[in-house]
């Protein structure tokens, strides 16, 4: 039910509604893919289905997104400047993509500092209004790692190349990656901001060994929700006046007439008992 | 967010028959002769894909409305940042005389979606609140809205408008897309002297000034 005080002018707010854009622009037919570079120092080139798709890719740069067509991928890297994609030093893997789905692929240091590739899917699902979603992915040769925010854990025990996803109250998060079980950090305390309606997603890529451990961020926004309404008033002050007193002598007539019919159907009735 | 990338849709939706890599050696190696034969040309790439550091950014916040002035209903306010209350609906300061800016919507600056701005219309501690003359305001009335950088953003009143709480569009009113305006929000209608709560929201709607 909506009325308007203003003639003529209630198409603003709704008007408003109909120009917002999707969340996404994610189709039932194709899949979004990103594809981060998380191996240290070398430029790479990236070749999906054999073609060059990304020329000299450099460290700690993404790509996307790509609106693919669903379906399955070969995905191959090479040295810079390779002439195709028959000497992969990644790959070729093959990356089965969804419809309606987001996803990165990430090529990165495995645990014992070889080359790998990984393919994540990205949680794109609505957040709760004043929410933040964090992501965070272990795509550093590293031994497993805890996640700390303030100083405290928040995630622990996560291992190359898994991920860990939690929702948290909106703000801004200083984090830092020890490993686990320690709280020294060998990344951070580095100030991420977990903003409403985004997914942040945060990659601990590099080498301890090689000491170029380091953070990648990805957001995805869009994820949003609004708050289920407005209460904003509690005393009755201002209030519309109630319905004036001739409407109250209009319904007190039309009630004694409807008593009236009532009685008279009652009248009726009674010698059929 | 996304970029077009035309070219390489049509290469793997268009070209259908491209075959996965099969790895093998490469045919060219084989070449009869001494003489070297003319290099091919290097493929290049079709596809034009957006490509951006990954790294970690400075944390940059909006620069919040901090006073909301309507000339025509006497209202000059000030404006704290608010979020979300625990059971979902939007915080606002307890104080009739102090607005909230839903600080996870639109912002002044942004130049785009709806900067939410709302209200207590009373309270049983500070009494009757300036935002109850928002329902007389006509079109066309003026808001400015100060930034904490000093900026004064002025808009134009489009629309007063009343509908149920329940039936309050929320994902329209607090949309972060399409067109710049600001919402201002309060309470109206009948009132429940049992639950203590209004029947409507009052909802005035601006756009930027001319």
């Amino acid at each position: 039910m909506r009325y308007t005080i203003l003639a003529g002018t209630a198409a603003g707010i709704l008007a408003a509604g109909a120009l917002a854009l999707p969340a996404s622009a994610l189709s039932d037919s194709t899949a979004d893919l990103y594809v981060l570079h998380a191996v240290p120092d070398t430029p790479v080139d990236v070749w999906v289905n054999g073609e060059l798709t990304l020329d000299d890719f450099k460290p700690g740069d993404m790509a996307g997104p790509l609106d693919l067509p669903a379906g399955t991928y070969s995905v191959a890297i090479t040295a810079p400047d390779a002439a195709d994609a028959s000497a992969p030093v990644i790959g070729p893997i093959d990356l089965p993509l969804s419809a309606g789905t987001s996803y990165t692929a990430v090529a990165h240091l495995g645990e014992d500092g070889k080359p790998t590739a990984s393919l994540f899917t990205n949680d794109l699902r609505t957040t709760a209004p004043g929410q933040g979603r964090l992501t965070v992915r272990h795509t550093a040769a590293a031994p497993a790692v805890d996640i700390l925010a303030g100083g405290a854990p928040v995630i622990s025990g996560l291992a190359n190349p898994d991920e860990a996803v939690l929702d948290l109250p909106a703000g801004v998060v200083s984090a830092s990656v020890a490993v686990a079980g320690t709280t020294d950090p060998v990344i951070g305390p580095a100030d991420v901001d977990v903003a409403e309606g985004v997914n942040t997603i945060v990659y601990a890529w590099g080498s301890a060994e090689a000491g170029n451990l380091d953070l990648a961020v990805q957001t995805i926004s869009g994820l949003h929700s609004a708050p289920g309404g407005v209460n904003s008033g509690q005393a009755g002050l201002a209030a519309d006046p109630e319905p004036p007193v001739a409407a109250w002598i209009a319904l007190a007539t039309l009630a004694a007439a409807a008593a009236g019919l009532v009685t008279a159907a009652r009248l009726r009735r009674q010698p059929t008992r | 967010m996304r970029v077009a990338v035309v070219g390489l849709v049509l290469l793997l939706s268009g070209c259908g028959a491209i075959p996965p890599v099969v790895p093998s050696a490469p045919i060219r190696s084989a070449a009869p002769t001494l003489a070297a034969p003319a290099p091919e040309p290097r493929p290049t790439t079709d596809v034009d894909v957006q490509i951006r550091s990954a790294r970690l950014e400075p944390v940059t916040q909006p620069v919040p409305p901090v006073r909301v002035q309507v000339p025509a209903a006497d209202i000059d306010m000030d404006i704290q940042p608010v979020g979300v209350r625990d059971d979902g609906l939007m915080e606002l300061p307890d104080y009739v005389g102090t607005a909230g800016w839903y600080r996870f919507g639109s912002d002044p600056a942004e130049g785009a979606g709806t900067t939410v701005v709302a209200a207590h219309v009373d309270s049983l501690k500070y009494g009757l609140g300036p935002f109850a003359h928002l329902k007389d305001l006509p079109a066309g009335a003026e808001i400015v809205l100060t930034t904490a950088d000093g900026t004064e953003h002025r808009y134009s009143v489009e629309s007063v408008t009343k509908v149920l709480k329940e039936d309050l569009p929320v994902a329209e009113v607090f949309t972060r897309e399409g067109p710049e305006r600001l919402v201002l929000i309060t309470c109206g209608g009948q009132f429940d002297y049992d639950a203590l709560r209004y029947s409507d929201n009052v909802l005035v709607t601006a756009v930027p000034a001319q």
